[in-house]
């Protein structure tokens, strides 16, 4: 019954700013083109990087294709679902009105994860997995069953992954106020995840892996779709994603205790 | 200029500092958000390992990146989120009828952070000086005294760049949002991510001109030393056209938004 309720109001939001982008067909090219011209643009360091060598750090240029398309498919999620969401409400959150999210009859957190999406930004995302096919094409992969299901999984986590962070984001901004730059730190670093994680050395990798989890967001999806995902690498994904949401659940529930609306 | 004028501008100044420490975790996270060139840092030399890439070996991936980051730091600006707010909201209204030039106020603030940005910046920026490296810097003194007029000249530009985006806020409703497809361009051309120099060389040649590169690579590259005396100065005038040309269209902008915002009779 409630989850249907979710599901429900979840499909009222996607219709009613699918109807307004509609309308606002100006975002096809401010929101979807340039999104996915500047996601591409992302890439130049690394096409820097293979102009002067044959590969970075194992992966040649068609792997670095389907990483990208990965990328896009992330990144087009991030801009069309995630982050107008989190934006709304922490608006709602400097202006006190978040009361008018937390009395629909749903759950508060996924009520805010709803408050807002940016639908044009999605062009993106299927740029991103036409990308993935070609590339698949081009490496001659073809994925068993069971690879297939590692990816659903893998992708899965990592969208699990990035959903935390922005709870995380939102539960900081009740704490302190003009923190809206805080999407724009996530964005600038979601420029990262544009590198396969074998590049990153130390601590470095260590942080890409569990704590900002870009490898399970787009190094991953790609090598498991490649087969050479180790089975220890998908154990610690989705054990990751788990410990992310599960920090993120707890950071919110937190920080919702301390908020006073702006009436109270 | 006159000793009131003076005394105005230190009052902003002090007001804008305050306001800085007031929102000292949002200045923290500009901070962190400004630090990804000391990712592109460990990145750039874990590929540089099995030898150098274009001129750049491990050593000069450490310099670039360092003063990358500095010279970020230095000439950071964010005067478009905040007029794009105070336009929208209407506070604009009360800058107006201040004694200082609105466009003037929003220097003195952007400015006046910038000591607190340094101190929370420093500790970053000691580490990383510590686990490389370090900087090697230019080698003469005419060339380090060059960088300093090539920073200021970079801040100036993301100024009037930031300015003349915000300004059409008096006409949208997302001008801070056009402001990301110039940060798009900027991430990518202005050598934050890799050196321009190491482009694919027709895109070098465009890029290198092109007013990205003037706010960030060429201060860069000028204080690291890959630049010799001439470059250096044909840089700083490539620098000062950029701002020929921004400058008036963000006056511009200004003027005739000015226009507008009283139409609507705010």
């Amino acid at each position: 019954m409630s989850w249907r309720r979710h599901a429900r109001i979840a499909g009222a939001q996607l219709k009613i700013s699918t109807q307004a982008a509609l309308e606002y067909r100006v975002g096809f090219w401010t929101e979807g083109v340039v999104g996915v011209l500047w996601s591409l643009g992302g890439v130049v360091p690394l096409v820097v990087a293979l102009d002067h060598r044959p590969d970075v750090a194992g992966w040649g240029f068609w792997e670095v294709a389907l990483l990208t398309g990965f990328y896009l498919i992330i990144s087009g999620i991030y801009a069309a679902l995630l982050q107008p969401a989190i934006a709304a409400s922490m608006a709602h959150i400097r202006r006190g009105t978040l009361d008018y999210l937390l009395l629909r009859p749903i759950d508060g957190l996924v009520s805010c994860l709803l408050a807002a999406f940016e639908p044009w930004s999605l062009i993106e995302a299927v740029f991103g997995v036409a990308l993935v096919i070609g590339a698949a094409i081009q490496l001659e992969l073809s994925p068993s069953l069971a690879q297939l299901g590692t990816l659903a999984l893998v992708f899965g986590s990592g969208l699990v992954g990035l959903y935390a962070l922005g709870v995380l984001m939102l539960a900081v901004s009740f704490r302190a106020l003009a923190l809206e730059n805080l999407t724009y730190l996530m964005e600038t670093l979601l420029d990262f995840a544009h590198w396969p994680i074998s590049v990153f050395r130390g601590p470095l990798k260590l942080v890409f892996t569990f704590v900002v989890p870009f490898a399970v967001m787009t190094s991953y999806p790609a090598q498991s779709l490649m087969g050479t995902l180790e089975p220890h690498a998908l154990i610690g994904a989705v054990l990751t994603a788990a410990g992310l949401a599960a920090i993120a659940r707890w950071a919110w529930c937190r920080a919702l205790r301390g908020y006073t609306s702006a009436s109270s | 200029m006159s000793s009131r004028l003076a005394a105005k501008l230190a009052a902003l100044w002090r007001l804008g500092f305050a306001e800085a420490t007031a929102y000292r975790a949002s200045v923290l996270v500009w901070v962190l958000a400004t630090s990804l060139p000391l990712i592109s840092l460990v990145l750039w030399r874990s590929i540089a390992e099995a030898g150098p890439i274009g001129d750049y070996d491990q050593g000069g991936f450490d310099s670039y990146f360092i003063a990358a980051f500095l010279v970020r730091q230095l000439s950071a600006s964010w005067v478009v989120w905040d007029l794009d707010r105070q336009i929208r909201t209407g506070e604009l209204s009360a800058l107006l009828m201040r004694p200082v030039h609105p466009v003037l106020h929003h220097a003195v603030f952007n400015l006046s952070a910038l000591p607190l940005r340094t101190l929370l910046a420093a500790p970053v920026g000691l580490a990383v000086l510590l686990a490389t490296r370090g900087i090697v810097v230019a080698d003469t003194a005419l060339l380090l005294g060059l960088a300093i007029p090539a920073i200021m000249l970079a801040w100036a530009l993301n100024f009037v760049t930031q300015l003349a985006i915000g300004c059409l806020a008096f006409w949208l409703t997302k001008a801070a949002a056009l402001y990301d497809v110039w940060l798009g361009a900027y991430i990518v051309l202005a050598g934050y991510l890799v050196p321009t120099s190491l482009f694919p060389a027709g895109l070098a040649a465009v890029a290198r001109v092109l007013p990205f590169h003037a706010a960030l690579g060429f201060p860069v590259e000028l204080l690291v030393g890959r630049l010799s005396v001439a470059e250096a100065l044909a840089g700083l005038g490539l620098q000062l056209g950029w701002l020929a040309l921004l400058g008036p269209i963000a006056a511009f902008a200004w003027r005739r938004g000015l226009r507008a915002y009283g139409a609507f009779g705010a």
